[in-house]
């Protein structure tokens, strides 16, 4: 034990170097989803999140007004305008060169004029300003194509955000989505820790015969995967009459829960100094008064680390919702549920699940924030002694 | 005076129910083009007050407003409470559902070998000859229509389960006219020209093709679409219904031939945007956008009446972008096949009401007030529907394709076995998009569908 201190000094540099990589593995993704959730669905198509960041040369194809907007200036039709303007662009975006065939997109440089024939000539201003004249008139439904190739500083959007908070339908059924999750995860935390809690108090101080078994019973619960219960469980509750609504789903979340919090608390009951409860037991204290009065007030910090890993864990859950709680009337939606429907029926939208994923993160952000300084207490006294 | 009192209630909630239906209709009865005959009809012969049918399907978005649109009218004219529910993850949780026994009342089913598999389970119910009888008089090519919805039932039966209602067309190539028209290239008529054009487009110094495989744990589905749409142009239908059934292998000379026919596109580094190499990592949605970029990265795209949807913002289906028919060879005389695919309406959990909503898609008025809506890329083979009702004109033409078809057949990987048409035939596509030999790719799909018999 002596040449810890040691080792320790001269690995440091190990231990800053991983934590600084895992730090930024995390990060990594995170930040281009952030990134991404400000752009529009063709910019996130065109071009890596950490392009947008900085101006970049793009190649347009961008439209002139369609022939309905010509004016007769003496013998000339003239259609006048802004590429970027007309076609809803990055107006601050600098032409450089540009050309009116698909085949050769770079014939004229900004400011030179182009010879279409009959289609007429076009001259186009590195800012984006062009000026189509022509001796007869034009006709047709749509404006010429011009390809540019521009100089286009980032721009960024909050559309997105716009459409998941804001327009019409999906607010309300994001508004809705939001507090059926609160129905959901607030009760599925508290059950279980309650239930658990009781649990782990027997299992650690109180003697009777099969507790070692009882305690290697929930430790081998732990192990065994939620999805083998699914559809028995789900039977179940039809068959009882529970059905799938709020209750099955809180009953779930507690029973898939509980082996992980009988065998977290118990195991930081049982670091509690023995002294304390035998004093209390001599005193006449009966088992429930040192539960409560002794027990559960030391064990704050394990009760907190549970509470948030059982939160985040409801909020985040899709799978047990949709087989417990999601019925065919679509009237108890959760957020992780709303967020996939936005996806669209192909899963192409991409910005949207940008996104709504930073719009259903900042509840657990609140509460993980709000009690992580119980974190890691809790969980290392379970587990270190 | 009880019962008075209960009917006037009745009544009451009935209108105010009518009422509120009322509001969501996007077109008022009585107004357009449609055939608001038969929607009178049936509301004056069938009447579902206060019964509640839940609908469960694979649309979400803006595909899901447009056919909850459509179930409003049914709702009006019944007076029934109609709820659909729509998921990304249907096919695993109608399993659940209809295992633990929380069914919808109707499902709708995207892929019919899904369907087959709950009713040799016993969750279907049996929708009547009557019902499969109508099919086959009303719809272009009716009895594949029928013949995709019949399946066997728990004690070995055929029976007719599955609706067909809303179809897509796969065989199309998407182009833009605008870009064509700068090179000065012309729509082909025929396979041939279509070689012709693509061997002129790399001597001209172009890319002919942007072909993407991607699509997550799907990915591969676009190349089986091919496979299947060249093996109708290369071989006669009687081919492609023994291979779809595996009578005929997938080691077949014959059908080894249509995997290289589809390599011939898709493994020349000249024919492929970004080169063969990129075929099975460009996702499929994303793929169809070079033909929009500046230059173009290719000039052809073959793929679903869907894929506009994954157009850039703004594309205006008819001018900007357009299709012309995946054509056949002029030498084989195999006249023009259509290869499409479909959803399908089953009834879950039987109730009355759920009856009445397939009997409801027996009337034109149910077809006509989904074409009249953009979203969900609504076609139907009914014959019986006003065409001129679609919402576009590009639109109309696709409903042509499906209702001129003179050979149609379903997308043979939707009926396959799911091992199969859901999983080797996917894999061994992409590993063919890779450069594995079409007979060994062959080989190992059939020995896939040999271990599941």
């Amino acid at each position: 034990m002596d040449n810890i201190a040691g080792t320790k000094s001269s690995l440091t540099w190990a231990v800053h170097i991983s934590v600084a990589l895992l730090v930024c593995l995390w990060l990594f993704p995170t930040v281009g989803l952030f990134v991404s959730s400000f752009r529009t669905a063709d910019q996130i198509s065109a071009s890596g999140w950490w392009k947008s960041l900085f101006p970049s040369e793009q190649n347009l194809v961008l439209r002139t007004k369609a022939p309905g907007e010509q004016v007769q200036e003496g013998e000339l039709f003239v259609i006048e305008g802004n590429l970027f303007a007309d076609n809803d662009e990055n107006t601050a975006a600098t032409i450089s060169v540009w050309g009116t065939s698909s085949r050769a997109i770079a014939d004229y440089t900004a400011g030179d004029e182009a010879d279409m024939g009959d289609d007429g000539r076009i001259t186009v201003q590195p800012n984006g300003d062009y000026r189509l004249v022509n001796d007869v008139e034009f006709s047709g439904r749509r404006g010429e194509r011009v390809f540019v190739t521009a100089e286009t500083p980032p721009a960024f959007t909050l559309d997105n955000y716009q459409q998941v908070l804001l327009s019409g339908n999906s607010t309300d059924s994001m508004a809705k989505a939001f507090f059926n999750t609160l129905t959901v995860t607030i009760p599925a935390t508290i059950i279980p820790i309650v239930v658990a809690a009781f649990a782990a108090y027997a299992l650690a101080w109180m003697d009777f015969p099969g507790r070692a078994l009882l305690i290697a019973c929930v430790v081998g619960l732990l192990v065994v995967p939620l999805q083998l219960a699914l559809i028995p469980l789900l039977r179940l509750h039809l068959g009882i009459g529970i059905g799938k609504g709020y209750l099955g789903v809180w009953l779930a979340h507690t029973g898939f829960g509980l082996p992980l919090a009988i065998y977290l608390l118990r195991n930081y009951m049982v670091g509690l100094p023995r002294d304390i409860i035998e004093n209390a037991k001599v005193d006449g204290a009966t088992d429930f008064q040192i539960f409560t009065k002794i027990i559960l007030p030391l064990s704050f910090p394990a009760l907190a680390s549970f509470a948030i890993f059982q939160f985040l864990w409801t909020w985040n859950d899709l799978l047990v919702a949709k087989v417990f709680l999601i019925d065919a009337t679509g009237e108890t939606t959760v957020m992780t549920n709303q967020i996939v429907e936005l996806l669209g029926t192909r899963g192409g939208n991409w910005e949207i699940l940008a996104t709504a994923a930073f719009v259903s993160i900042a509840v657990p952000l609140v509460v993980f924030f709000a009690m992580q300084r119980y974190l890691v207490r809790g969980l290392l006294a379970g587990s270190v002694k | 005076m009880k019962k008075t009192l209960f009917a006037g209630v009745g009544g009451l909630a009935l209108s105010a129910g009518m009422a509120t239906a009322g509001g969501h209709l996007m077109f008022n009865p009585g107004e357009g083009e449609f055939n608001w005959a038969s929607f009178e009809d049936f509301a004056a012969n069938n009447d579902y007050s206060g019964q509640q049918i839940t609908v469960f399907g694979p649309w979400l978005g803006p595909d899901q407003e447009a056919v909850e649109k459509v179930l409003a009218y049914f709702a009006a004219a019944t007076g029934a409470d109609v709820r659909y529910t729509g998921s990304d993850s249907f096919e695993q949780q109608i399993m659940v559902d209809a295992e633990a026994g929380s069914a919808p009342n109707v499902a709708v089913f995207p892929q019919p070998g899904l369907a087959a598999d709950l009713a040799a389970r016993g969750f279907l119910t049996p929708l009547g000859e009557d019902t499969a009888s109508w099919m086959a008089a009303n719809y272009a090519a009716g009895q594949s229509w029928v013949d995709l919805g019949t399946y066997k039932d728990e004690s070995g039966n055929s029976q007719f389960f599955g609706f067909a209602y809303k179809a897509d067309v796969k065989s199309l190539v998407w182009y833009v006219p605008e870009n064509f028209e700068d090179a000065g290239y012309e729509v082909p008529e025929t396979m041939e020209e279509l070689k012709a054009l693509t061997d002129q487009m790399v001597a001209d110094g172009e890319t002919p093709w942007c072909i993407g495989l991607g699509s997550g744990g799907a990915t591969g589905w676009p190349a089986t679409d091919w496979v299947e749409d060249l093996l109708l142009r290369t071989q006669p239908p009687a081919v492609y219904d023994g291979w779809v059934t595996n009578e005929i292998p997938f080691t077949d000379p014959r059908i080894v031939a249509a995997i290289d026919e589809f390599g011939y596109f898709a493994r020349n580094d000249d024919y492929v945007a970004g080169g063969a190499g990129a075929v099975a990592s460009t996702d499929f949605r994303d793929s169809p956008k070079g033909l929009f970029s500046s230059p173009p990265q290719c000039y052809m795209h073959r793929q679903a009446s869907f894929i506009p949807a994954f157009f850039p913002e703004g594309t205006e289906v008819g001018l900007d972008a357009d299709f012309f028919y995946f054509p056949a060879y002029a030498e084989k005389d195999l006249g023009s096949p259509v290869l499409g695919a479909g959803t399908l309406w089953a009834i879950t959990n039987d109730a009355p009401v759920a009856h009445g909503l397939i009997d409801f898609m027996q009337t034109p008025i149910a077809h006509e007030l989904w074409m009249a809506q953009e979203g969900g890329g609504f076609l139907t083979p009914y014959t019986g529907a006003n065409a001129d009702v679609y919402v576009t004109d590009v639109r109309r033409a696709l409903g042509e394709v499906l209702t001129n078809a003179t050979t149609f057949r379903f997308d043979g990987s939707d009926l396959m076995p799911g091992g199969v048409g859901a999983g080797s035939f996917w894999t061994g596509m992409v590993d063919y998009a890779g450069g594995k030999p079409a007979a060994d790719v062959a080989a190992e799909i059939q020995s896939s569908w040999d271990s599941l018999k």
